[in-house]
């Protein structure tokens, strides 16, 4: 039982998912995290079999950070996506499939947009501007199709996620918790939604950051003994 | 192939084949996405539609694009619509007793040679295990199948010249695929004619 | 069927021993009756002609330096490198085959990444140093395969730890730790001075000094072809600049000007020395060192300077 949903705005990807965990009727835990950063610029909610989300969690995280040793520079979200969803199709008619659904968001540095995947556990992908999953699919898709607009700014964007949020709690009779990360250019941030106005939080933290260290989760985007002159 | 939903139709007419698919991508009744174009290019002379199982349509795609262009650079020659069938129908078979849940449509001009200076256009479809059909008017696939057949089978006539193809499959699709739920939420036409192939999407219901 | 390739392969190359073939023809890495292992020596002799890498420890830091082929006048100087990281706490360095050591950095690399996927934390410096020395270890057993033609510094920080760590390794699967070490061509030459000028807890800046001071043991064409990577905590690392290599090699190169020219003072005061006493006196018999008469000191002092 999870929901999980995710929106692109100008320049950003705000990804929201709830933080249950327990088994059937029984809720064990209710700050568990689902949202993984995966890379500088890159993170994925995973929902699905619980010790299945985890390990494929780990298994993105570690071969994407191997991608970007390897090279000196981080897969791009379109790469990425097509890479995670060639794992999930290829592991569907294996003998141990991942049972795993995710949302990957992310933003290109290279071209300056943001990017939203929805993958299935089947290894069906979509490239789409807003997208959710779980229980609260039904509620959150229809209240991002009235509210979602082309080119959203930050502000509007978290108000948008907040009715979504809203509106799982009032029709969805399971009662969840929910974490949000917002991926930029300067990284994957993560947002406190109890709070006033995390935006500004938000922008302070980024502001205060930056001279010295830009990334405050994924350390060292760039390996420095590479990084010829 | 109801999981995902999805339809492609393919229709012959005069010197000119026209390919056309919705864009609709659902998980059973909820739509996920509605620019899921399931019509993709080999040549500018040939393209091919993967209804079915959306997760299938990538890796598909993603296996033939890998094979045609093994193809063109071994033979140093772009492939024939006939040959590019029986590429895609043994593909499927490779996964007889696993296979891909796609009905593959196939449309394309083959190039005129010496021996044959006139060639026909050419449409094939198959099943999902790749037995080949190549029917003489128009194919059909996915999940509005049936309305597609019975809306060709009333619009369709011969000869028909790219402008007028164009119409009839845009007609043909659109009309089928209002009737189907797990069709619809947009329409792409490519009409592929000898000299240029006009792609087009279409205004559609969108509920 | 890969023997028969091989014997096949063999007879076509050398058409005089026409007979089957033996042992070492089938697998490259066998004993010599004295008990040498020729491939892993050959594979030492690559070593040697390889560029030259230095690793220094510090207090706090370690510093790995190399000595850089120069790029040809239309190569991209960026697409040849001899320092690669292995993960965000561990470089490397290496002497020998630059293919090779691809090879070899990659599955380092994956191991690294391997090892925090299965038990979620980063490997240490000396864990992948056996790994990488385990491989090379394999390619001197097996058959069929020729050994690595490389050496390897290993440097970097154990997670949880702020000792700095410098191991080496050699073709033959050998590793071992160090407080500063040289590998590739002249190595000797410049272990030899890194031992009579090491010393224990340098700070950054020196460390970086004796690094490039011992580089240029070998390095005639000075700073353009040295490059030196410092890794100063877990996950710190920072690339020196060229601007800042070629700072410090003037500074160097100013203490050996001074230096020279104090030893050159000596040597004339010495002389103004023994002339006075040759004068002063009657000759001395000529084999005791004359002292310095009291009144003509060399600048600069004595202690140490030779």
């Amino acid at each position: 039982m999870e929901c999980a949903f995710a929106i692109t705005g100008k320049d950003f990807v705000l990804i929201a998912s709830d933080m249950s965990a327990g088994r059937s009727i029984i809720q064990m835990k209710s700050n568990e995290n689902k949202i993984t950063p995966v890379g500088p610029n890159l993170a994925m909610a995973c929902g699905g079999e619980p010790g299945d989300t985890s390990r494929f969690a780990d298994y993105v995280d570690r071969n994407l950070r191997l991608y970007h040793i390897r090279n000196n520079f981080p897969l791009p979200p379109p790469s990425a996506a097509s890479w995670v969803r060639r794992i999930l199709a290829e592991s569907i008619r294996s003998r141990s499939p991942y049972a795993v659904n995710v949302l990957l968001g992310g933003f290109d540095t290279t071209t300056s947009k943001p990017h939203l995947y929805w993958l299935d556990y089947l290894g069906t992908k979509a490239d789409i501007p807003y997208a959710a999953q779980g229980v609260g699919m039904y509620v959150t898709l229809s209240t991002m199709d009235k509210w979602w607009y082309e080119n959203i700014e930050r502000r509007e964007a978290l108000d948008v996620l907040n009715k979504c949020v809203d509106e799982v709690k009032k029709r969805v009779t399971i009662k969840f918790d929910f974490n949000c990360v917002l991926i930029d250019k300067d990284g994957v941030h993560s947002l406190d939604l109890k709070s006033q106005d995390p935006i500004a939080e938000l922008e302070a933290k980024v502001a205060a950051m930056k001279p010295s260290d830009p990334e405050p989760i994924i350390p060292s985007s760039d390996a420095p003994a590479i990084a010829a002159a | 192939m109801e999981y995902n939903g999805g339809s492609v139709v393919a229709m012959i007419g005069k010197d000119c084949v026209a390919i056309a698919s919705d864009l609709r991508l659902g998980q059973q009744s909820v739509g996920v996405a509605m620019n899921f174009d399931k019509v993709f290019p080999v040549n500018d002379k040939l393209y091919y539609g993967l209804p079915g199982l959306a997760t299938d349509v990538y890796t598909l795609r993603e296996q033939l694009r890998f094979r045609v262009n093994m193809y063109r650079m071994k033979e140093e020659r772009e492939i024939t619509p006939k040959t590019f069938t029986h590429l895609v129908s043994s593909t499927l078979y490779e996964k007889r007793f696993g296979p891909y849940f796609i009905e593959p449509v196939v449309a394309g001009l083959p190039s005129p040679t010496e021996l044959d200076p006139h060639p026909k256009p050419f449409i094939s479809t198959m099943d999902t295990i790749g037995c080949i059909t190549t029917p003489k008017d128009f194919a059909v696939a996915g999940t509005a199948s049936n309305k597609l057949f019975g809306v060709a089978e009333g619009l369709w006539e011969p000869d028909l010249e790219p402008e007028d193809l164009f119409e009839t499959i845009s007609q043909t699709l659109l009309n089928a695929v209002d009737r189907d739920a797990l069709s619809g939420w947009g329409a792409i036409v490519h009409v592929i004619t000898h000299d240029k192939v006009i792609t087009r999407q279409l205004r559609a219901r969108m509920d | 069927m890969f023997r028969f390739n091989f014997s096949l392969l063999s007879a076509y190359l050398n058409p005089s021993s026409l007979v089957l073939p033996t042992a070492a023809a089938i697998s490259l890495t066998v004993f010599s009756p004295d008990g040498h292992l020729f491939q892993v020596e050959y594979a030492l002799e690559a070593v040697r002609r390889g560029t030259c890498a230095v690793g220094v420890r510090g207090q706090k830091c370690v510093v790995l330096g190399v000595e850089k082929k120069s790029a040809l006048q239309l190569q991209d100087p960026r697409t040849v490198r001899k320092v690669a990281m292995l993960d965000d706490h561990i470089c490397v360095a290496f002497a020998g085959l630059t293919a090779d050591g691809r090879i070899l950095i990659d599955r380092a690399r994956i191991e690294c990444q391997s090892h925090r996927l299965t038990v979620e934390d980063p490997v240490s410096v000396e864990y992948i140093t056996k790994y990488v020395a385990g491989i090379q270890q394999k390619y001197t057993q097996s058959g069929g395969v020729r050994p690595f033609g490389i050496s390897t510094l290993i440097v970097g920080f154990d997670p949880h730890d702020t000792v700095p760590r410098l191991y080496q390794t050699e073709p033959s699967g050998i590793y071992s730790a160090w407080k500063a070490c040289a590998i590739g061509r002249s190595s000797k030459t410049v272990r030899e001075f890194l031992e009579k000028n090491f010393t224990e807890g340098l700070e950054r800046d020196e460390a970086i000094k004796l690094t490039v001071k011992s580089l240029l043991e070998v390095v005639q064409t000075g700073a353009k072809n040295i490059e030196i990577s410092v890794m100063e905590s877990y996950g710190v690392i920072t690339n020196l600049e060229q601007m800042e290599i070629e700072k410090i090699v003037a500074t160097i190169e100013a203490e050996k000007e001074a230096e020279a020219e104090r030893k050159r003072q000596r040597v004339v005061a010495t002389q103004a020395g023994q002339a006075t006493m040759a004068m002063g006196s009657s000759a001395p018999s000529g084999t005791s060192t004359p002292q310095p008469p009291s009144g003509v000191t060399a600048p600069g002092g004595e202690s140490g300077v030779q």
